[in-house]
């Protein structure tokens, strides 16, 4: 079982480095889609077998049971993660997906306004904008259109006082 | 010690931003809430400050457990004298730059979620020095860098986004990295406390108990994730590319508190837990090898940079260098260079960041080679005197604040004995740099104010709106920094202790697993004793519950 999942994590970490290194900027968003599963396959690899010792049983779910919980207090079972599935990395791996798809959701709306406002997706296309159009700084833009504002605010301020 | 208030630190940078988002067109009004927010958590972190300093139990760390379930399995926050000295740096510095957007971005700008995204992202960088597991680490990034992405996007042109998108998916591999390296910590060892993992690490060291096969793999995944959030060299070329593009408030505060939080993560977790026993010998070289490379390349760099941002930027990762070099040089007196040179470079990066934007209300760029460059003494002589000064305290000359720092890792690098051959090299490669970053920042200092002809323009006009904002954020950012360099002693004072803390953890272990409940907060006792006495019967009623 952890074999399986080992060869799935490594299948798809290395998938996502293939797409992280392309020049397409939707590859590249793909890739760090892959690599945030990877990241939880890796995790729920890394939090032990689900299958109970020398045996093809299967762990119990880490539910709340009346039984279970008095097997625990009284001391009866001294190792609860030795018969139930570790609760904790099942919890990290749910704050993972949550987090990711707030990302993905930024991520991909990033490239909606990028493909919109330039034109292209790809990286060498991209690097041209630098090249091409050193000084179109939106700030140095608007801070010069704002000023301009400013100034004939206070020329009318200005002429409104002087007569 | 427990103490609930330092939750404080979090909440109400949260809630400054949540008031600001249906305020978010009313710029007046999201202003004053912002300033308010940001001044009570600049309060409550001095006040949280000298409270874990002089804290009665000897452990010198505040400690909090959300939901009081007990530590190692619940949420821990912890603030000790390490932690509270760049949370007060942070809550300065973002105040500062804070007051500086209202006069440089412009209403558009400031109307597209600016306010609340900047105290959502205050949030984040408050919880990423507060926390005190692993996992809770990587949420607090997240929020910080969640944050930082709207920021850097927020009104982009093309240039930015094109820029924005290395700084994104950077972030982003790195995230998914460290939920890996966290993942395969709790799978080694049960737990992602940072003080259990500090307890369990040092005592199977201790009773020669072989670490788990992959704990040197991890260390250096976590080292990469790290490494990449402070700027570190092999993984540095996102900062000055990203960086430079950004609004000059917003610079001030991105170069100034977010490469400092990777540091702060790299000197909490690195030396007591992921340098430890084989670890360390391979960790250890290697951040020997990337501080003097970041240090020397980023030095280099800044002579060469002729434009003002971009030479700024390089300083910035001149003072990772000298950080990283106060990590992996170790020992009581290298981490307490750490901490005094990190809180102290945190002020000294933004003074240079404003000023910059001072200096760019002036002429209408950065660029040192452009014709209203040059001879600007006689236009703006105050501005050259604050310049100086600004540029100086980059570099760290002795009577301003950067030098105190530099010395204690300078001295702590030159004067080992164990492996005195590779830490006698990062002390001679940070000399060196200081030599350089000399010549870098008097080269732009000489080109901008002293050399050159006399332009015989009238400056820019000097009352546009939201000036006096950038120069009342200069004159505050300046007198702190120099009151830091001249009156150093309390801070010096409280670097050393942080250092010590650092070095020996077994007060922040005590203080995090063994938590003595019957104290009552400061905060708490200056309350009438009817508010008392309810929280008295309620901690004992919960120990009981847990135990």
């Amino acid at each position: 079982m952890i074999f399986v999942l080992a060869i799935c994590v490594a299948v798809t970490f290395g998938v996502s480095a293939y797409l992280l290194l392309g020049r397409e900027l939707k590859g590249v968003a793909m890739g760090v889609f892959l690599l945030g599963h990877a990241a939880n396959m890796a995790i729920l690899a890394a939090s032990g077998s689900p299958k109970l010792d020398g045996g093809p049983n299967m762990k119990r779910a880490p539910v709340s049971d009346e039984a279970f919980d008095a097997a625990l207090r009284d001391g009866t079972v001294a190792d609860p993660l030795a018969l139930m599935v570790d609760p904790v990395p099942q919890a990290l791996i749910l704050t993972a997906i949550v987090i990711g798809f707030a990302v993905m959701g930024f991520l991909l709306s990033l490239l909606v306004v990028t493909s919109r406002n330039v034109g292209t997706l790809t990286l060498d296309e991209l690097a041209k904008v630098h090249d091409d159009q050193p000084d179109e700084d939106i700030d140095a833009l608007s801070r010069k259109v704002w000023s301009r504002r400013r100034r004939k605010e206070t020329d009318i301020h200005e002429s409104g006082v002087s007569p | 010690m427990t103490n609930r208030w330092i939750v404080l630190m979090v909440v109400l940078p949260m809630l400054t931003g949540a008031l600001s988002v249906p305020v978010v067109r009313r710029l007046r009004l999201s202003r004053v809430i912002g300033i308010v927010g940001m001044s009570a958590t600049f309060t409550a972190s001095l006040l949280l400050l000298a409270q874990a300093t002089t804290a009665s139990d000897g452990r010198g760390a505040l400690v909090s457990q959300m939901g009081q379930w007990a530590a190692p399995m619940g949420i821990t926050l912890v603030l000790d004298t390490f932690s509270g000295m760049l949370l007060v740096a942070a809550a300065f510095v973002m105040l500062c730059g804070y007051l500086a957007s209202f006069g440089e971005l412009n209403p558009v700008l400031e109307r597209r979620y600016f306010h609340p995204l900047l105290h959502f992202m205050h949030a984040g960088v408050n919880l990423s020095f507060l926390t005190g597991d692993l996992f809770n680490l990587f949420v607090a990034f997240e929020i910080m860098l969640m944050a930082s992405y709207g920021l850097v996007c927020l009104a982009a042109g093309r240039e930015r986004l094109v820029h924005a998108y290395k700084y994104v998916v950077l972030n982003l591999v790195a995230s998914a990295l460290f939920v890996t390296s966290a993942g395969l910590v709790y799978g080694m060892f049960g737990t992602l406390n940072l003080a259990d993992l500090m307890q369990i690490v040092n005592t199977k060291v201790e009773s020669g108990e072989p670490l788990p096969d992959a704990f040197v793999a991890v260390s250096v995944l976590l080292l990469t994730v790290f490494g990449l959030k402070a700027a570190v060299f092999p993984l540095f070329f996102w900062l000055p590319d990203a960086y430079p593009t950004l609004p000059t408030p917003l610079l001030a505060i991105f170069g100034g508190v977010l490469t400092k939080v990777g540091i702060y993560v790299l000197a909490r977790t690195f030396p007591p837990i992921f340098m430890v026993g084989e670890a360390g010998e391979v960790v250890g070289p290697m951040l020997l090898f990337a501080a003097v490379c970041t240090m020397l390349l980023a030095g280099v760099m800044a002579v060469a940079y002729r434009k003002l941002r971009g030479g700024l930027c390089m300083m910035v990762l001149v003072g990772v260098g000298f950080s990283i070099a106060g990590v992996a040089v170790g020992g009581n007196v290298g981490l307490a260079g750490v901490a005094f040179y990190a809180s102290q470079s945190m002020i000294a990066a933004a003074l240079a960041f404003v000023l910059c934007g001072k200096l760019e209300a002036h002429t209408g760029n950065d660029n040192l080679d452009d014709k209203n460059y040059g001879g600007l003494w006689r236009e703006v002589p105050w501005l050259a005197v604050f310049g100086f000064v600004a540029f100086l305290t980059l570099v760290g000359l002795p009577p301003l604040s950067g030098f105190y720092g530099k010395l204690w890792i300078i001295q702590a690098a030159l004067g080992g004995d164990a492996q005195a051959d590779a830490n006698a090299w990062v002390g001679y490669a940070a000399l060196l740099t200081g030599a350089i970053t000399l010549l870098a920042v008097l080269r732009w200092w000489t080109s901008a104010f002293w050399l050159g002809e006399e332009h015989g323009r009238t400056s820019r006009d000097d009352t546009e709106a939201g000036s006096h904002c950038l120069s009342a954020s200069l004159g505050l950012l300046l007198a702190a920094s120099l009151a830091l360099g001249l009156f150093a002693q309390p801070a010096l004072t409280l670097a050393k202790t942080a250092g010590d803390r650092l070095s020996s953890p077994n007060g922040y272990i005590e203080a995090v697993l063994n938590p003595i409940d019957h104290e009552t907060p400061k905060l708490k006792q200056a309350k009438p004793a009817k508010d008392a006495a309810p929280y008295e019967a309620d901690t004992k009623s919960s120990g009981g519950h847990h135990r």
